[in-house]
This record gives structure tokens, C-alpha cells and sequence, in this order.
């Protein structure tokens, strides 16, 4: 399904589905598209919590009674960082070394990993401090919005192990970095979404 | 510039590009590795927009243990906040160099959530 080269741009060849008239290849586009509609759904999930989080009965703990901030900072920090090795492992395969192709994927894979380590340990601990699923209000619209963000990762190190699985079999050349570039994009957007989680969530003051 | 054949044969093994991080490999289509033709930024360059988004992270909790009125923090963070997103999504996601059209898709969506939702939160009094 790989599209021919056009051979000019802005002018697709007879027969190639994968570009529209606008000259920017359809998987692209649509991948900037879903990830619009993400921004309505992660904004639902952001606004109700900002709703609700002060919101519990009296003498129940709401999260941010028992927010670590150092410790998400650093979690914070390694998904950033994870940005990096994604855009690092397209300009690999775009200069055709798949060799660093793969160790990019799997070091952005690892991090995301860790991240989502984090925020499992993070769950654990809040539900030791009696802050759980059902505590309170504030409790599940904070759950429901990190737990939502923490399955983006995990779908995101899935398709990124999927692509490394795929380049050990020697099925993605240096012309099909646009599935590398497209798996990015999404990965990006759960960071950039965790940027807002961060400050919104954690860092701005809360008074029960 | 390959460190190894790929098992198609699809990766040449030519001397490198002067600048092989902009140079666009064997088969590849200039439209699709940066839009309208616009290069991407080097892998220096990236390290340090990385940088960056570390110092900013790093202000970031720095502003959350300074004591300072809750309206001030609030904007301090909700600045800093803005200006890593703005990062990521000009550098990372190349909506710098990419097409109009994409950064038009995107920001849509950003403005359509945040009219949405802001007016929704200002209804409910909680950002009053």
C-alpha cells in the first residue's frame, strides 16, 4: 500500500490512493485529525476533573492530599525525554540507519515503560493513603483521566515494540518512515497531553 | 549512511550525505519527510529543544515551591506549560516545517476544545 513516488509535488500519480488533492499523504492527515478529536477527549476528561477534585465527603482524602511531586516530576521528566528518543529514531530511519532506528523505538518504548511503572507504583500508593476508584468524586475523575493517559502509553510502547518487530524482519525500508513518523505523532500528542496533566492537575493549588 | 543492509536492499550504502540528517534516503519522497518541501531540524538541534523542555520542567516545580499569591503561580505555570506544548508540537511534531494544512487541523481542535470547555467550566463557576 505504499505509495508510488509522485513525480512532483503536489501532483499525485493516477492510481495513488495514499495522497489527496491537498499533496499531504491520507495516513498523515488523518493521524493530525484523530489527534484533534483527542484534544476534545482529553479536554472532557480535564475539565470534569477540574470540576470535581474538590469534591469528597467530609474527613476523605481527595489526590491531591497525597500528590508526590517530586516524584511525578521525575516521572514527567522521563516521558519528555522519551519525545526525544522518538523524533531521534525517525531521523534515523530517515537517513536509512535502521540499526539506530531500533535502539531509538526500544529506548522510547523503555521509557514509556517507566512512565507507566510510575503511574501503576503512583495508583498503588494513593490507594494505600485511602484515595481510590470509589473514595470520592475527586478520587474517580482523577483516576479516570490519568488511568485514560497511562493506556494511551501502553497502546503507544505496543505499536512502537510492533514497529521494531517489523524492522527486525527487514519489512521497513527508509521509504516507509511515514509509519515511524505517524507512530510519533501519536506518541507526542500523549506527551504533550501529560504536559497539560502535569501543570493542570498536579502542580496548580488546590484548596479542599 | 547505513550501519547495515536492510533485508529488502532497500538501503544504499553509498558514501554519506554532507548533512545526511537532512538528506533524504534511497526511495524517499521529499513530500512526505517534511510536507512542502521544509527540512526537518538536525538530531543537534532536537538535544537541544530537549534541553529546554528540561529547564522548563525544572521552573516548573521550581514555581511550585516558591510562595507566591495562587492567581500568579497559576499563570506562571499555565505560561510554561503552554510554551512546552508549543515546543513539542513545532519541533517533535515538525508542525513547524509540515504543511499548513496539518497545523490548521491541530490548532482547530485545540481552539474548538478550549472554547468548549471554557465556557463549559465558566457555567459551572469553577474558573470564577
Amino acid at each position: 500500500m505504499q505509495a508510488a513516488i509522485a513525480p512532483a509535488p503536489h501532483t499525485p500519480a493516477p492510481g495513488d490512493h495514499d495522497y489527496a488533492v491537498t499533496g499531504i499523504d491520507s495516513r498523515k492527515l488523518g493521524m493530525w485529525g484523530f489527534l484533534a478529536s483527542e484534544c476534545l477527549f482529553f479536554g472532557a476528561l480535564i475539565s470534569s476533573h477540574l470540576l470535581y477534585r474538590a469534591r469528597a465527603p467530609q474527613g476523605v482524602k481527595v489526590p491531591h492530599d497525597v500528590y508526590d511531586i517530586p516524584y511525578t516530576s521525575v516521572s514527567s521528566f522521563v516521558l519528555l525525554m522519551s519525545s526525544l528518543t522518538m523524533v531521534l529514531a525517525l531521523a534515523a530511519i530517515q537517513r536509512g540507519d535502521h540499526r539506530r532506528l531500533r535502539l531509538w523505538l526500544l529506548a522510547t518504548a523503555f521509557l514509556g515503560t517507566v512512565f507507566v511503572g510510575g503511574q501503576v507504583y503512583e495508583f498503588t500508593t494513593f490507594t494505600h493513603h485511602g484515595v481510590n476508584l470509589s473514595s470520592s468524586v475527586a478520587a474517580s475523575s482523577f483516576f479516570l483521566l490519568t488511568g485514560f493517559h497511562g493506556v494511551h502509553v501502553t497502546v503507544g510502547i505496543l505499536w512502537l515494540m510492533s514497529l521494531v518487530g517489523i524492522s527486525l524482519r527487514g519489512q521497513l525500508p527508509a521509504e516507509k518512515h511515514l509509519q515511524v513518523e505517524i507512530a510519533g505523532l501519536y506518541w507526542h500528542f500523549v506527551d504533550v497531553v501529560w504536559i497539560l496533566i502535569f501543570t493542570v492537575v498536579y502542580l496548580v493549588p488546590n484548596h479542599h | 549512511m547505513a550501519d547495515e543492509q536492510d533485508a529488502t536492499g532497500a538501503v544504499a550504502t553509498e558514501a554519506p550525505p554532507a548533512t545526511p540528517e537532512l538528506e533524504a534516503a534511497p526511495g524517499h519522497d521529499p513530500l512526505l519527510h517534511a510536507g512542502a518541501g521544509h527540512a526537518h531540524p538536525s538530531p543537534v538541534k532536537y538535544v537541544g529543544i530537549a534541553v529546554l523542555l528540561a529547564i522548563i520542567t525544572s521552573l516548573e516545580v521550581a514555581v511550585y515551591y516558591i510562595n507566591m499569591p495562587d492567581g500568579l503561580m497559576v499563570a506562571f505555570l499555565l505560561v510554561l506549560a503552554v510554551l512546552k506544548f508549543s515546543l513539542v508540537a513545532a519541533f517533535f511534531m515538525h508542525l513547524k516545517f509540515d504543511s499548513p494544512l496539518l497545523r490548521r487541523v491541530f490548532v482547530g481542535g485545540i481552539i474548538l476544545a478550549g472554547v468548549v470547555y471554557t465556557v463549559a467550566l465558566l457555567t459551572l463557576r469553577v474558573l470564577v
